[in-house]
């Protein structure tokens, strides 16, 4: 993976998620941090921080962004979430638009 | 010219028409012939003819007119530029050479001419009457005939439509022009007027009827614009071609249609006076009808689209209306890409796993409230919720509750949540169907603990609240006095004192009331409690048998101007003059709801697309009107509508199809369920023409098939009736109101929704394992509802179903209207 292709999604931990661009654009958020005119930092430093997700469920979400372009590719598979994770996941869904 | 208008003319009564229209034909492309020329030579001989008292001109217009039309049947294009100035002529040239050359028929059948050119005046040009040579002699007879030819004609238009569109307002400048002529003359008639009203009149216009010519005894006004004049040669052989094409089409004698076309002249008499208001308008019509303008023209585009396709396929009389043809080629190959789906969205996934784990949720703190209501709704469609869920929803101090379903909650479970709730920041509060567990004597201890328990709720839903009077309604509003929504709907026991006390708290707040089948009050009493509720934009008052014209008029007129949405259907008792009303009053008014409504009639249309500009939703339900109407009001209207429900009108068909995808840009929800005379194509085309669709509802529409399902090419139109899929998402309050929300539950996958709820909920009696979804989430099954049995089955130990499954659409009207509230109050179904 090359360095432009990527972005790197930090956790309220500070743990640090590298994944690629075309994945985090799944989420609107993202997307619009990363492609609008304003010169967010985030698409200077190709880096965006969540101080309210923690890392579990970022990881997840990383999970769910990759998922989502495989079954958009046409592989529909289903994706498993753990019910404890479910009600801070749709928060942090919820946020991330996605 | 001169000469023969000089001459003084007796009125020649008029001949049995049949064997004329026979000969007619061949005669009358002679006649058109000349007219054609010499008014186009003469664009300015416009004489006032008034002496002949209309008699003369009568016959000389008329086949002019007549052959005007069929001129114009031979070749829309010639017809189209020589209108006005044939009408001119005509007027002028009564004394006519051309009516020498012309067989004065019997007045009767003399009528036609045919505005030929005009779009909307197009008459086929039948009528194709012998005159004799006279032409003078025309008188009476021959005017009448022009009426009659003219209401003949109505349906029948030459040109295509769009040809007819383009010319329309070059007809309007000539007729204008002809008509302030012609107001001088005394009995001339503007024939044009009388040709668009006869246009614009309603009239079941079979384009193959022919009204003989006695019946017509047109009263003076027979303009006989057309005279004949010199034609030009070369469109003598397409008049005979038209002629030709057309004679049996008027070899037919109609009594039904003579006298709808005496009636139509003589109010085509009261129109003489009548200016064009504006170039796009028809004269104004105050017929019977009493349509305005745009509408009639709309109309008659319509009722000329379908002529005009009649015409070309020189279709005999058969007394069929003739479908408009739709063309529109389905897709191939898109089902490659119509099979990608958009992946479910992380926030719905986590949703139903939420909701499929609901009882190890142990708190909701900082989860916002739209997450909240959706969670809510989600529970409460998969009969989830329940007084635990209540209690973390109430804790801390809410500001929004919105339980769409409450019929699990027990007495005991909604004093016990509520004593010890903070409603000091609730704002919203929607308890629907909560009559188990609402009455009058628990109130004060659990919502109205103090004057000033409720102090920023804005929005209260309490429907179902069948042990509410109204005492216990007065101590509530006592303590909420910011209230802006009142939803009452199936609180039986409220009578019409009910909406006093509202009107004597709430007066100057107060915006929405709901009154939906609260079968106590009685409309006329509540009238005055009404009138005071100065800022009331939403008015419900579905289902109340009550509600009479009278009601309706005098509300509208005190408050009318203000009202942004009304729901009158199940009002059997309205009429078409309630429409009138609404719609000259009710300027702002947005979203309307007139289904079930059966004596309403096409006027009602006539005086909505006149009145109503920005009507965003319009809800039809079983109503009576026709195709035309439909069309016609979409043509004016069609741009601003984003909601249109044409739930059972059975009648819609093809020109409606036309409409929806030509003004339709913006709409976003159609309901065409139980539109059986739409075929694939014309949902086709509507589909791929209203990209703004996003939900078509077509349930009973069986004669769709996989050649529209699979050919169209929206993506983002989403069909649902047809196949079974989880419809409850689609299910929205009858009433949407700007502080309502719409219902949208997240289910995308059924068997997610249907295995959910079968779990953990036994069944009503084990003949008949169903699990009921109402079609509407607020209201109790009316007459006419179906209610969907999406399952049918019983769960073993792992949870797969052991019948197949079955899906049944009951119609409600076999449910009488105490047996839904009874099953939705309870808690099994």
């Amino acid at each position: 993976m090359k360095k432009e292709d990527t972005v790197k999604l930090i956790s309220a931990e500070g743990m640090e998620f590298v994944i690629d661009k075309e994945a985090a654009m799944v989420s609107q958020t993202i997307r619009n941090m990363l492609t609008s005119p304003g010169g967010f930092a985030e698409a200077e430093h190709g880096e965006v921080t969540f101080p309210e997700i923690s890392a579990v469920i970022l990881e997840k979400i990383c999970q769910y962004f990759y998922w989502s372009l495989q079954y958009s590719r046409g592989k529909e598979t289903e994706f498993h979430i753990e019910p404890e994770l479910t009600l801070e996941l749709m928060m942090a869904a919820n946020y991330l638009h996605t | 010219m001169p000469v023969l208008r000089s001459r003084e003319i007796p009125p020649v009564p008029p001949k049995p028409p049949k064997a004329r229209v026979k000969v007619d034909p061949p005669a009358t492309p002679t006649q058109g012939r000349e007219q054609p020329a010499t008014r186009l030579s003469s664009p300015h001989s416009l004489t006032p003819s008034p002496k002949t008292a209309g008699s003369v001109s009568g016959s000389a217009p008329s086949s002019l007119r007549r052959s005007l039309r069929l001129s114009s049947k031979g070749s829309s294009n010639a017809g189209d530029q020589v209108g006005l100035p044939e009408v001119e002529k005509c007027i002028g040239s009564l004394n006519g050479d051309v009516s020498k050359k012309r067989k004065l028929s019997v007045d009767v059948d003399g009528g036609f001419e045919s505005g030929g050119s005009r779009v909307l005046s197009l008459r086929s040009g039948e009528k194709v009457t012998k005159r004799s040579p006279l032409g003078d002699g025309d008188v009476n007879g021959g005017g009448g005939g022009d009426e009659v030819v003219e209401s003949n004609t109505k349906g029948k238009s030459i040109a295509e439509s769009e040809y007819i569109e383009k010319s329309e307002s070059n007809n309007e400048n000539r007729k204008r022009r002809f008509s302030s002529e012609e107001k001088g003359k005394g009995k001339l008639v503007v024939e044009t007027d009388l040709e668009s009203k006869d246009e614009t009149l309603v009239n079941g216009s079979v384009p193959d009827v022919e009204v003989p010519a006695e019946e017509v005894k047109s009263p003076d006004e027979k303009p006989s614009k057309r005279s004949n004049r010199g034609t030009n040669g070369g469109r003598m052989e397409r008049f005979r071609d038209t002629a030709r094409r057309n004679a049996s089409r008027f070899a037919y004698f109609n009594t039904q249609e003579e006298e709808k076309e005496e009636e139509d002249n003589n109010n085509l008499s009261m129109e003489v006076e009548r200016e064009i208001p504006s170039v796009e308008e028809q004269i104004e019509e105050k017929v019977a009808e009493d349509w305005p303008g745009p509408f009639s023209t709309a109309m008659k585009i319509i009722r000329d689209r379908a002529a005009n396709l009649n015409v070309r396929q020189g279709s005999s009389s058969s007394g069929q209306v003739p479908s408009v043809k739709i063309k529109w080629v389905p897709q191939k190959g898109k089902g490659k890409d119509g099979s990608k789906r958009l992946p479910p969205s992380l926030l719905d996934l986590s949703l139903r796993v939420l909701v499929d784990n609901a009882d190890a949720i142990a708190s909701l703190d900082h989860v916002p409230d739209a997450l909240r209501h959706k969670l809510c709704q989600m529970l409460c469609d998969s009969r989830r919720m329940d007084s635990n869920l209540l209690d973390l929803l109430l804790s801390g101090s809410p500001t929004e509750i919105r339980l769409k379903e409450c019929s699990w909650l027990t007495e005991d479970q909604f004093i016990e949540c509520f004593e010890k709730c903070d409603t000091s920041n609730l704002t919203v509060l929607q308890l629907d169907y909560c009559g188990q567990s609402l009455a009058d004597y628990n109130i004060p201890s659990t919502l109205a603990r103090s004057p000033i328990s409720l102090p920023a709720l804005t929005t209260l839903s309490l429907t179902g609240a069948y042990r509410l009077s109204d005492a216990g309604l007065s101590v509530l509003v006592s303590s909420a006095p910011a209230l802006r929504s009142v939803n009452l709907s199936q609180c039986s026991f409220l009578t019409h004192g009910a909406i006093e006390i509202l009107a004597s708290s709430l007066a100057s707040v107060l915006l929405e009331l709901f009154v939906d089948d609260c079968q106590s009050i009685d409309a006329m009493l509540m009238l005055p409690s009404l009138k005071r509720l100065e800022h009331l934009e939403v008015l419900s008052v579905a289902g109340l048998e009550s509600v009479t014209d009278k009601f309706i008029k005098e509300f509208i007129f005190a408050r009318g101007d203000g009202i942004k949405e009304l729901n009158l259907s199940g009002c059997g008792k309205l009429t078409d003059s309630s429409l009138k009303i609404i719609a000259e009053i009710c300027s702002i008014l947005r979203a309307l709801d007139i289904g079930n409504v059966p004596k309403l009639t096409d006027n009602s249309f006539g005086h909505l697309a006149s009145g109503c500009r920005s009507l965003e939703s319009l809800k039809l339900c079983r109503n009576a009107f026709s195709d035309d109407a439909i069309a016609a009001f979409l043509e004016m209207s069609g741009e601003v509508l984003k909601e249109l429900a044409l739930n059972n009108v059975g009648k819609v068909g093809h020109n409606t199809a036309l409409s929806l995808a030509r003004r339709s840009r913006n709409l976003v929800s159609l309901d065409l369920s139980w539109c059986r005379n739409l075929t694939d194509e014309a949902m086709g085309l509507i589909v791929d023409s209203c990209l703004s669709l996003r939900v078509l509802k077509l349930f009973g529409c069986t004669q769709i098939t996989d050649v529209f399902l699979c050919g169209h090419s929206n993506a983002k139109v989403e069909i649902i009736g047809l196949k079974l899929s989880p419809l409850l998402e689609h299910m929205k309050s009858p009433v949407e109101s700007p502080l309502h929300r719409t219902r949208q539950r997240v289910c995308h996958e059924k068997k997610h929704v249907l295995r959910q709820t079968d779990r953990r909920h036994s069944f009503v009696s084990y003949n008949l394992p169903v699990k009921v979804y109402r079609e509407s989430t607020s209201n109790v099954p009316k007459k006419g509802m179906e209610i969907f049995i999406t399952d049918v089955f019983t769960t073993d130990q792992k949870n797969e179903p052991q019948w197949p499954r079955l899906c049944l659409m009951l119609h409600a009207t076999a449910l009488s209207s105490s047996v839904p509230r009874a099953l939705l109050n309870s808690r099994r179904y």
